[in-house]
Order: C-alpha cells, then sequence, then structure tokens
C-alpha cells in the first residue's frame, strides 16, 4: 500500500481526474476572463479602448511590421546588455562585500540605499548626464539590475560553507582560486536568482526610460500607439513585453533546477 | 584589545563610509557644470565656499548650489509638506487598495482549488508584465486625476502581494485545516486562526517587494500621469536644471523607501520563527 502521503497524492489526482485536466481548466478561466474583457469594453468603454477580438485582429499588422521588430530589438537588446553589465559588476563588488567585512560596512549603506531607491526617480538625473538617448536607457537599465545582483551575490558569498574555505587552506589553495574557484561558485545559483529578479527590474527600467525620454523601444511604441488611440497595436506590445518577462523567468528558473537543484531560498530579496 | 568587530570599530567604519560618500559627491558636485550636478552643502554653505575659495584661490567661483541648502529652502517654502502630503497620500491609497484586494484574494484563492488552479498562472503572468508599459492605457482611458494615478500604484503594487499570499497560503499542511475540521471549527474560525496567521509572513515577503514598486509606481504616476508630489517636483527640477532640486527629490524618495522597508524587515523578522524555517 503507499504511504501516508502517498494517499494524500492519489486522492488529489483523483479529484483533478474529476474536475478535469488542469489545462483545460486554466483554459476555460481564460477565456471566462477574456470574454468579461470583451463584452465589458464593447457595452460600457469608449470605441477606441482596446479588446480582444480587436487586438487579434491587429495582430497580424503589427507582426509583420518591421519597425515594430526593430524596436522590440532594440529594447531588448538594452536588456541584455544591461544585465550582462550588471552582472559582471555586481558580481564582483557582491564577492568582495561577502569575504571582506570592512567592504561589507563601507558598501551596505549605499548599496541598500540605491537597491531602496525607486529607480524611475534617478531617470531625470540620467537623462540630464547621458542626454534623451539610447546610452540613457542603458543606464537605467544597468542602475536597475545592479543592486539586486550585489545582494544576491554578497548573500552567497556570505553563506560559503566554512569548511570548503579550511578545505582550500589546508590545501594550500591559491587566493584567485579560493576567490574564483570556490567562493564564486558557491554563490552561482545566488547570483542567478539574482539576476531573475534583476531582469524583471531592468525590463521595467528600459520601459520607463523610453517612455520618459522617447527612445525607440517596446515602450515608446505602446506610448505612441495608445496616444493615437489606436490601443490594440499597443496591446500587442504589452503582450510583447510580458513574454520576454515569463521567457526570461522561466529560463532563469529552469538553469536554477537543472544545475543547482539543492538551492531553495522563499522569497528572497524582492524587487 | 580592538578588533574589528567591537561595536566603536562598526560605527566608526560606517560613518567613515558615510563621510567619505558625501565626499566624494560633494567633490563631484564642485567639478561638474551646476546644470549637471550639484553637490551636498555647495556655495550656500560658508565652510565648504571657504574651503573652494581657499582650493581654487579665490578666483571667479563659480555657483554650485546645494542639494541639503535647497530641501532646507524647499521646506521653508511649505511646497515641501505639500509635495510631500501628496505623494504620501497617493501611496498609501494604492498601497491600502493593493492589500485589500491581495492579501483576501491569496488567501481565498488558496482555500478554492479551482479557482486557484484556473487563475494562478495569468496572475503569475500579470505579475512579469513591466506594468510601466499599462501607463500609457490608463492616461488615455481614465486621464491623470488623482483616481488614474492610484490605479498606476495598485497595479505596480497588487501583483506581488497576491503571488505571495497565495503561494504562502497555499504551503499550509493541509492536516491542519483537517484537525480544525475535526474539531467543528466554522470556515471563519479557520481563516482567523489558522489562514491568516499562517499566510502573514509569507504575505509579508510580498508586502515589502510591493512597497518598492509602489513607489516606482508613484514617481511613475507623478512623473507621466500630472506633475504632483515628489515626482512632479522632480520634474520641474529637472526642466530648469536644477539639479540640486532634483536630487533632493531624489533623496527624499530614497528615504521613504529605506524607512517602510526596513519596517516591514523588522515586522518580516518578528514573524520569521512562525515559518519554521527561521525566515
Amino acid at each position: 500500500m503507499t504511504s501516508l502521503s502517498g494517499t494524500d497524492n492519489a486522492q488529489s489526482s483523483l479529484w483533478e481526474k474529476l474536475t478535469g485536466s488542469r489545462f483545460l481548466l486554466k483554459l476555460s478561466f481564460g477565456i471566462l476572463i477574456l470574454g468579461a474583457w470583451e463584452i465589458g469594453v464593447r457595452n460600457f468603454a469608449a470605441p477606441f479602448v482596446a479588446r480582444p477580438l480587436k487586438v487579434v485582429e491587429a495582430l497580424p499588422s503589427v507582426l509583420s511590421d518591421i519597425a515594430y521588430w526593430s524596436a522590440t530589438w532594440s529594447t531588448l537588446w538594452s536588456v541584455i546588455i544591461g544585465l550582462a553589465i550588471a552582472m559582471v559588476f555586481g558580481t564582483l563588488i557582491g564577492l568582495l562585500m561577502g569575504r571582506v567585512k570592512t567592504a561589507d560596512r563601507m558598501l551596505d549603506f549605499y548599496v541598500n540605499g540605491f537597491y531602496a531607491m525607486p529607480m524611475i526617480a534617478a531617470l531625470p538625473l540620467l537623462t540630464v548626464w547621458f542626454g534623451y538617448s539610447e546610452e540613457a536607457r542603458l543606464a537605467t537599465v544597468v542602475f536597475a539590475a545592479l543592486f539586486s545582483v550585489i545582494i544576491n551575490v554578497s548573500d552567497g558569498a556570505r553563506s560559503v560553507p566554512r569548511e570548503y574555505l579550511e578545505v582550500a587552506t589546508a590545501y594550500r589553495a591559491n587566493r584567485r582560486s579560493v576567490w574564483f574557484d570556490i567562493t564564486l561558485m558557491s554563490a552561482l545559483p545566488y547570483l542567478i536568482a539574482g539576476v531573475r529578479l534583476a531582469a524583471g527590474r531592468a525590463l521595467v527600467g528600459a520601459v520607463l526610460a523610453e517612455i520618459f525620454a522617447s527612445i525607440e523601444g517596446q515602450g515608446m511604441y505602446i506610448l505612441a500607439n495608445a496616444r493615437g488611440l489606436q490601443q490594440n497595436e499597443a496591446v500587442v506590445g504589452v503582450l510583447m513585453l510580458a513574454a520576454f518577462g515569463l521567457t526570461f523567468d522561466a529560463c532563469m528558473n529552469g538553469v536554477l533546477r537543472k544545475w543547482f537543484p539543492w538551492y531553495r531560498r522563499d522569497g528572497g530579496k524582492g524587487s | 584589545m580592538f578588533s574589528s568587530d567591537t561595536l566603536i570599530a562598526r560605527i566608526a567604519q560606517v560613518c567613515l563610509s558615510l563621510f567619505i560618500g558625501l565626499a566624494i559627491w560633494e567633490i563631484a558636485g564642485w567639478q561638474f557644470n551646476a546644470a549637471h550636478m550639484a553637490p551636498v552643502l555647495g556655495s550656500d554653505v560658508a565652510v565648504t565656499r571657504w574651503i573652494a575659495e581657499m582650493i581654487t584661490g579665490g578666483a571667479k567661483l563659480q555657483e554650485h548650489p546645494g542639494t541639503l541648502p535647497r530641501l532646507i529652502e524647499f521646506a521653508q517654502e511649505g511646497d515641501f509638506f505639500l509635495a510631500l502630503g501628496q505623494s504620501l497620500g497617493l501611496f498609501c491609497t494604492g498601497f491600502g487598495i493593493a492589500l485589500l484586494i491581495g492579501l483576501p484574494l491569496g488567501i481565498l484563492m488558496a482555500r478554492l482549488r479551482l479557482m486557484r488552479i484556473g487563475l494562478e498562472s495569468y496572475i503569475l503572468g500579470l505579475y512579469a508584465t513591466p506594468m510601466a508599459a499599462l501607463i500609457p492605457f490608463i492616461l488615455s482611458i481614465f486621464g491623470f486625476q488623482f483616481w488614474p494615478k492610484v490605479i498606476v500604484v495598485v497595479l505596480f503594487s497588487v501583483f506581488p502581494i497576491l503571488y505571495n499570499t497565495l503561494e504562502g497560503a497555499r504551503s499550509l499542511k493541509p492536516e491542519m485545516i483537517e484537525v480544525a475540521r475535526a474539531f467543528r471549527s466554522s470556515e471563519r474560525r479557520i481563516w482567523i486562526d489558522i489562514l491568516i496567521p499562517y499566510t502573514l509572513p509569507f504575505a509579508l515577503t510580498g508586502i515589502r517587494q510591493a512597497i518598492g514598486r509602489a513607489l516606482v509606481g508613484m514617481v511613475a504616476a507623478e512623473i507621466f500621469l500630472n506633475n504632483t508630489g515628489l515626482g512632479g517636483w522632480l520634474v520641474d527640477s529637472s526642466r530648469s536644471f536644477d539639479m540640486a532640486g532634483v536630487l533632493g527629490a531624489i533623496i527624499v524618495t530614497t528615504l521613504i523607501g529605506v524607512f517602510l522597508m526596513s519596517v516591514v524587515r523588522r515586522l518580516e523578522k518578528r514573524f520569521a520563527a512562525w515559518r519554521g524555517t527561521g525566515g
């Protein structure tokens, strides 16, 4: 016979079969939501307001538009580059803060302060420094992403098991391999979790920068279309952004699960 | 014995780090054009002015309005408290609504299996969507008065609360409810005695995330919808290249963020013991 927890699972899967598959359930809820949106907007809102059927209608024309793809690529590219920069510097600073007490005390105040600072507040300053240009967007992305990487990596470096370091010392490992082969390697899953949080913030940063400084990209595309009363086209842009967010999240989760199955850390530093 | 771990050494290190940071800021403020960067104290304060005159030899000293004097001036005019009040009013209304929606709905969804399975992935999707992209829609549909701005704050903050509450309430062991049932506990008592206390620490994690986002939403609403409060002050200052004003507004919003997050972090620590994992 199955164990106690086993019967529990068996029961719930039976119940699942009775209520139909999860997929069908999700699908029907989705249809319900979209239906409510469609009917609600059709009856109670101004004609320009986006609704699902019109969005589907707008889909082919938007997706075959080269300008749309160049805007998408522009946003995506700056997020990727910005994340890469934030990863490199965030890892270095994070390792330093995790392992060197003085560095931690000197920088902790600033890292936490910048982390708590709403990134959009930095936008006016960044646009003055970098101009109303793509560099300003890149700077916003780096700024939005950097501090969650630092915080996570320093947590990771702090929680390197003591034994690892002791063994390394006992075998007279050199400094470089203590830092990179041991500390960095055991902080790696924290780094990935940090990047996962950072990616969400980076995407928001990129969109806000585009809207604020009128930089070509997905955010600007949405703004221009929503202003021009072409909300259905703009919704396609929002869906694209949501897809980016979800894809990235899923990728990072997959990496964590595949290569670092022992990594468990609930909630943590949120974005 | 002066190890680097005594309290005094620790305080000294923090003070030193603060001093170095402020010094770098002050020097940067003097180095750059006043339209690009403002120092902390600047040319309005006698001490820093005197030091600057000493260094440059008193030759054609440019004006560098300081951030701190600008903040004090702003506070004396009374505009500061107006802006702060507007921003906090917006923040509290929006965040309060997000709490009122997110917490009960999260627990309810954990209780109703059908609803949870049906809606969970959509909530996760909305959680991952950059809400900033919805601001143009809100602007064109609802306009730019107080309530549309509240909608922005709610949108930014409701999903972390909802998602974390749901995940927390879900992790409740079914045995606990079964025991309560066995003792003929009513649904109301189950909520009050089990579900709400159990979920609270998890919800706090979401609330802390939501505070950060709600602040971004607040400033975004004030910048993109109509210019009021701290966000409005930020934009007005940056338009007139008043960098002292820009930095002042940034400092004030950051302080609000740091304060609120530290309050929630303290609450989290207080309730972490309930979680069993030690937080």
